[in-house]
């Protein structure tokens, strides 16, 4: 083919993405799944306060078809919002909930839930239900380049969304509860070429293998199916590991089954491992470690310290320096905990004996959709508060006592909820610096939500509740200000941007996307 | 890509159904002309009932699935029961499986390397489409349009391109409040709010407030005359090229 290079349109660049914009945090725009690489999801908008709220209202719905579980957090740009859904792409208008593009890959052979685009320069990334890494024009939704990163056939899928920095976008795979290896991939965002791969699993004779006995590490899980964070400063990466599988049959799986339930810091450079901190070592609970690394700098113990909080869905509120991985401190912020009496020194469990799951179920607490999970904390440097979802709930915990068939998404097992015992949600604001709750708001509810938070400038902590509603509370003291009840489940965190002078807050629910913004003249 | 037609040639060959299924395409075409075409068109594209030609709705049924709504109906539609012998039933699904077939599916004459050479040479398309990136952003991207349409919308949208205007780029010219005129596609429209993308790639996210007046075009603005420009051959080339065109396929 003969380039007619001559033929093509001079286009004078639209504003790009850069990573540093990335790296300022958010402001008026929201450019990564978090908010900033950090993960504490705190807006400085400050429009909206405790005293004007009584006048936030819906500004518009957008429905998207076809869905059931909306889980992203749209991110926003210049006045547009891109929104994913299984396989999609929407780019709209954020002022009125207008489409601007579409991207739908039909050929894609998993729907998956999605959590999201990265963008990056004049690009949007985000991934398939079958594990491809698709790169689009933002301004048109034009497909540049679509790259599978894992195999299907073997289990594996993707859900999350991508982190892009520097000139790569980092993706993970789902598929831990089916017996995969878990990895984590670096890609060029210009050509979509594979920079680096990190296993979660070491192979045989790397360091942390010892930690598996015999296990075939193909099946060894560890997926990395959230988002991670980053610290541009120490150019580190953390990214949180799933469970080991099969989940609730350990016994073939004998040591600590490294680095399963962790959070690894990597050099987004190489894909080097510079440090590791396990959570719940031999884990057969379905702990994955995919609640967010956030990442927090504070005075702890008289010094100013960088810390990486992780309120861990085995129930423990962890404090880790982020710079080496350094245990500071763990407590627990459920009081449905029995698994463990605490967290010692090195920052082990201290194993309450008879908690395994059997054959005939083993009750134990937290329930295995965790004291918290995938769902956003925030924080909010001015009130010095993270704000947690957290689930209170036990559950049986039967075991199969076989290795299931492996890449069918079995997990040998399973967690089912006790009849007289129903889960309850809670927002928790919990002080970092001591490990202490400082208040909470008890949620109504099924206690089968998915939803987190955003902090603003404003005091305000936007929540999606257990029974369908966006709530805002004062940052605070917790004092209940504002609820708007949408009607359907609700499975994906808020955020808040600004266009034309005016803040919003954007929630998705279920089958569709809500955006309020206060009533004009307001 | 002679190895390429070779193979396309040598599956047909080895298949024994290949020239089955398109016979029994044929046949299917005369008995959907008489029972289905009152509702959904005598095209597939709709009527009464919905539109089987363009793939979604279809793709996603197997043929078995297919043939029992055919010979039972759809319960809660209006999608009757056609209890038509096996056989025919059958031919009936082959006919409506090729409505939708995409290009990237079907065998065509031409030769891809000339509609390449055409494609980003004379016939002038980069400026206003593009594929993995290269071209212009006014008219929708082709980086996959291969498994998108089938061969006869490639045809129809080269040789007659305001027979259906694809959504999202009426070409549209809006007076601000302002007084500044701005060109490009109107990417959405409603009284309410306009959704405009520019030539140079940049957005224009108007409402109603903002503007005077919008001026939507009615005709694409595709040139209409590529059917004198290329020669039939020129042509065939261009849509080979284009039924290639499958960045979002799986291996």
């Amino acid at each position: 083919m003969r380039p007619l290079l001559t033929l093509l349109v001079a286009l004078p660049l639209a504003a790009q993405v850069r990573y540093e914009d990335i790296a300022a945090g958010p402001g008026k725009n929201w450019l990564t799944y978090f908010g900033d690489y950090g993960g504490r999801r705190h807006s400085p908008l400050s429009q909206i306060t405790p005293e004007n709220i009584q006048y936030l209202a819906p500004k518009w719905t957008y429905h998207i078809d076809g869905s059931r579980k909306l889980e992203a957090t749209p991110l926003v740009l210049d006045g547009v919002m891109y929104m994913t859904a299984s396989n999609e792409v929407h780019a709209l208008d954020a002022r009125t909930g207008r489409r601007i593009w579409l991207y739908r890959d039909e050929q894609a052979k998993a729907l998956k839930v999605n959590r999201g685009v990265a963008l990056l320069g004049d690009r949007v990334f985000f991934v398939t239900g079958d594990a491809y890494l698709v790169a689009l024009d933002r301004r048109t939704g034009g497909l540049l380049w679509s790259k599978p990163f894992a195999d299907p056939k073997l289990g594996y899928g993707a859900t999350l969304a991508p982190l892009a920095l520097r000139d790569r976008v980092i993706v993970g795979v789902s598929g831990g509860d089916g017996g995969v290896r878990g990895y984590l991939d670096a890609y060029s965002a210009a050509t979509g070429e594979r920079l680096w791969r990190f296993y979660t699993v070491p192979g045989k004779g790397e360091p942390g293998s010892e930690s598996w006995s015999d296990f075939p590490v193909e099946w060894a899980g560890g997926a990395t199916w959230m988002t991670g964070t980053y610290d541009p400063d120490l150019n580190l990466l953390y990214w949180a590991t799933g469970n080991p599988w099969p989940d609730l049959w350990g016994k073939p799986r004998r040591g600590e089954n490294l680095y399963t339930c962790s959070v690894v810091a990597l050099h987004p450079d190489t894909g080097k491992l510079e440090w590791h901190f396990q959570f719940t070592p031999h884990d057969t609970h379905d702990w994955d470690a995919q609640s967010i690394p956030v990442l927090v700098d504070l005075e702890y113990q008289g010094r100013p310290r960088k810390l990486l909080l992780h309120p861990n869905r085995n129930g423990f509120f962890y404090l880790l320096d982020r710079t080496n991985g350094q245990y500071l401190r763990a407590t627990p912020f459920v009081d449905k905990l029995d698994w463990a009496k605490g967290i010692d020194d090195q920052g082990r469990p201290i194993l309450v004996p008879g908690k395994e799951p059997t054959p005939a179920g083993t009750r134990a607490c937290p329930s295995l959709r965790g004291a918290s999970n995938w769902m956003s904390p925030s924080y909010n440097p001015a009130t010095g508060l993270f704000y947690v979802p957290s689930l209170e709930q036990c559950d049986l915990y039967v075991t199969s006592e076989k290795i299931p068939a492996a890449g069918k998404g079995i997990m040998g097992g399973g967690g089912e909820p006790l009849s007289r015992e129903p889960g309850q949600f809670f927002l928790r604001a919990l002080d970092p610096k001591t490990g202490k709750r400082v208040w909470e708001v008890p949620m109504t509810g099924p206690g089968t939500m998915w939803s987190g938070t955003v902090s603003t400038a404003g005091s305000l902590v936007f929540y999606g509740d257990d029974d369908g509603q966006l709530v805002a509370v004062d940052a605070r003291h917790g004092r209940q200000l504002w609820h708007y009840y949408m009607g359907q489940m609700l499975t994906a965190s808020p955020m808040t941007f600004q266009v034309d002078g005016k803040q919003y807050v954007t929630i998705a629910a279920a089958t569709d996307v809500f955006t309020f913004g206060l009533v004009e003249g307001r | 890509m002679i190895s390429l037609i070779f193979r396309r040639t040598l599956l047909c060959v080895l298949s024994v159904l290949c020239g089955g299924i398109g016979l029994a395409a044929d046949a299917g075409q005369a008995l959907f002309a008489t029972a289905c075409a009152a509702c959904h068109g005598t095209t597939g594209e709709g009527g009464r009932g919905p539109n089987i030609a363009d793939g979604r709705l279809v793709r996603r049924l197997t043929d078995d699935e297919m043939f029992r709504s055919i010979q039972k109906g759809v319960p809660g539609t209006e999608m009757a029961a056609f209890p038509f012998p096996d056989d025919q039933i059958r031919q009936l699904v082959a006919y409506i499986r090729s409505l939708s077939a995409p290009a990237f599916e079907t065998s065509v004459p031409g030769d891809p390397e000339a509609g390449a050479a055409l494609f980003y040479g004379k016939a002038g398309c980069t400026e206003c489409h593009a594929i993995a990136g290269r071209g212009g952003l006014l008219g929708p991207d082709l980086s996959n349009i291969g498994l998108q349409r089938p061969v006869r919308r490639l045809r129809e949208a080269l040789l007659d391109p305001s027979a259906r205007l694809t959504d999202g780029f009426r070409p549209v010219t809006v007076t601000t409040t302002d007084r500044r005129r701005i060109s490009g596609v109107a990417r959405n429209y409603t009284n309410y709010s306009l959704q405009l993308l520019d030539a140079q790639g940049r957005l224009h996210l108007l409402r109603q407030t903002e503007w005077l007046a919008v001026e939507l075009g009615r005709d694409s603005p595709m040139p209409a005359d590529y059917a004198r420009r290329l020669t039939g051959a020129e042509i065939d080339n261009l849509i080979a090229f284009l039924s290639r065109q499958a960045a979002a396929r799986r291996n």
